[in-house]
């Protein structure tokens, strides 16, 4: 059976998108793996439910594996999860009402799961995480300089990333890369020619837009949830 | 004109004295430091106060931003247990040391000095604890400087001197699954850039006992590697006087290589 993983992320507490995916999945053919890069809270919604579905899957659901992410690092700042800091950031850019619509968004009792969650996931030779093994608020768009690129890519130690901090859907190729260094030191002189395999970076979207990624091709798909009733509507087609 | 730029000077006022002698017997009054003044050395008030005296342009350390934090340094740049011990041991004798003004004048070091087309850090534009190793990765290394916005990196941390150039660099990238029908396809040159670790005055980690230092000519872009001859002795009997981890000393007397540094070059302390 075909290998699949859907990566979704910045649901924000909206559980109707959550089912809807949900539901998507279960039309999608394949051995599919769900994976949730991180935003599942936010200041807009309360996010209860859709923290207790992420944490108490139903019976029919594919089981979510959860990384956190900016919004996740913003509500365990605040609440002292991280020493002396505060959520400073978020407070000078969206003001002090923000913070607070954050922390009456989330239940006290799920900080602990939220902080307990991990930075990213290592499977084959991708990185998942949010923002990038730099920092989770790394946004990465394809207006990103490769050279950074290629320096998240290596932090992580992985041919492929997966970030979702930009909440844009895009699959960018490093397909070729050489660079001379040349270290002058007390011994001498030494030359090395180093060149880039092959590697890329994935931006998996945000809400409604999430990806499909498929692990034998390399392929993804990018996707917006209820696509499978839309495609019936319009007669687009997907191939797989 | 020449310029000298030194690094890791960790209180070892002897080092420092014949470093500071070296770049005046050539004539050279442009010097910076990027700090580290303090640290594993026994005289951390005694090189504190001779950097201000000779009013010498300095950027914040890790030792001298972890003594003023009241941080122990990041464990994950220990190489060991032992080591990490030692390392706050050191810590806790020079936080006692250090008088309440050299600890005011640590914590207001600022975190690099832009100069035209250079940029001096201790460890690298991105934090004090992160090590450019000579050996990092190439692009990884071109990424520090290019982000930087500089045409040359001074740093120090290592304790190893060296200069890196880096030249002739490409990359190609490919928009895949863009939705258009067209491959979008692009080739870009990078930049010459060239990275300069100044290595260490007072706790040299290059296989000898010298301390070193750099000497940069900012009209032929010239850099070279400058090792001086200090009294180890006179450092290494202070280092025992002041109940100093020994092993400390030993380390200077033989030249030996490995200390406290972090094993992976792109590891940045999170702490
Ligand atoms: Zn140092
Ligand atoms: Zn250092």
């Amino acid at each position: 059976m075909i290998e699949r993983w859907a990566l979704i992320s910045g649901l924000k507490g909206d559980l109707d998108t959550y089912e809807l995916i949900q539901k998507d999945l279960k039309k999608t053919p394949g051995n599919i793996t769900l994976f949730v890069l991180g935003d599942m809270i936010g200041p807009e919604k309360n996010c209860n439910k859709l923290l207790h579905r992420l944490i108490n899957p139903k019976s029919n659901d594919l089981q979510p594996w959860c990384i956190y992410g900016w919004w996740e690092e913003q509500i365990l700042l605040e609440s002292g999860y991280r020493g002396n800091q505060r959520a400073e950031a978020l407070r000078i850019n969206k003001g002090e009402e923000v913070v607070k619509s954050l922390i009456n968004a989330v239940d006290k009792s799920f900080l602990d799961w939220i902080a307990a969650l991990q930075f990213g996931f290592v499977e084959l030779d991708c990185g998942l995480i949010h923002g990038s093994s730099k920092d989770v608020g790394d946004d990465l768009t394809l207006d990103t300089p490769p050279l950074t690129l290629l320096d998240r890519l290596t932090r992580l130690q992985v041919n492929r990333l997966f970030t979702a901090r930009s909440t844009q859907q895009f699959h960018l190729e490093l397909t070729e890369g050489i660079l001379n260094s040349e270290v002058h030191d007390l011994t001498g002189n030494h030359k090395k020619e180093q060149k880039v395999p092959q590697k890329a970076v994935i931006g998996v979207g945000a809400g409604k837009n999430y990806t499909l990624y498929d692990v034998g091709t390399d392929n993804t798909q990018f996707v917006r949830a209820g696509y499978q009733s839309e495609k019936k509507k319009n007669g687009f087609g997907l191939h797989f | 004109m020449n310029q000298a730029v030194i690094s890791c000077l960790h209180a070892n006022l002897p080092a420092v004295e014949a470093v500071l002698k070296d770049i005046e017997l050539q004539g050279i009054t442009n010097i910076t430091c990027l700090g580290d003044l303090v640290g594993y050395g026994p005289q951390p008030n005694e090189v504190i106060e001779l950097i201000k005296e000779k009013k010498i342009a300095t950027c914040q350390g890790c030792w001298d931003e972890d003594v003023v934090d009241g941080l122990d340094a990041c464990d994950c740049s220990y190489p060991s247990q032992i080591a990490e011990r030692r390392g706050h041991f050191a810590h806790q004798w020079t936080t006692g040391k250090l008088t309440k003004e050299n600890k005011d004048f640590l914590a207001n070091l600022p975190y690099s000095i832009r100069k035209d087309k250079c940029l001096f850090v201790h460890g690298s534009p991105n934090s004090q604890h992160e090590y450019l190793l000579p050996d990092m990765d190439a692009f990884a290394a071109l990424e520090r400087v290019e982000n930087a916005k500089a045409e040359i990196l001074f740093c120090g941390h290592t304790h190893q001197p060296y200069i890196r150039e880096l030249a002739n660099g490409s990359i190609a990238v490919k928009v895949k699954n863009s939705g258009s029908k067209d491959i979008q396809k692009k080739e870009m040159n990078l930049p010459m850039r060239r990275i300069v670790n100044a290595g260490s005055v007072g706790e040299p980690r290059h296989g000898g006992t010298k301390a070193t230092y750099v000497v940069y000519n900012d009209i032929t872009n010239d850099v070279k590697i400058r090792e001086v001859e200090y009294d180890i002795e006179l450092t290494c009997k202070a280092i025992i006087n002041a109940g100093l981890p020994p092993i400390f000393a030993w380390r200077l007397k033989n030249g030996f290589e490995f200390a406290e540094r972090a094993e992976d070059a792109s590891h940045v302390c999170e702490r």
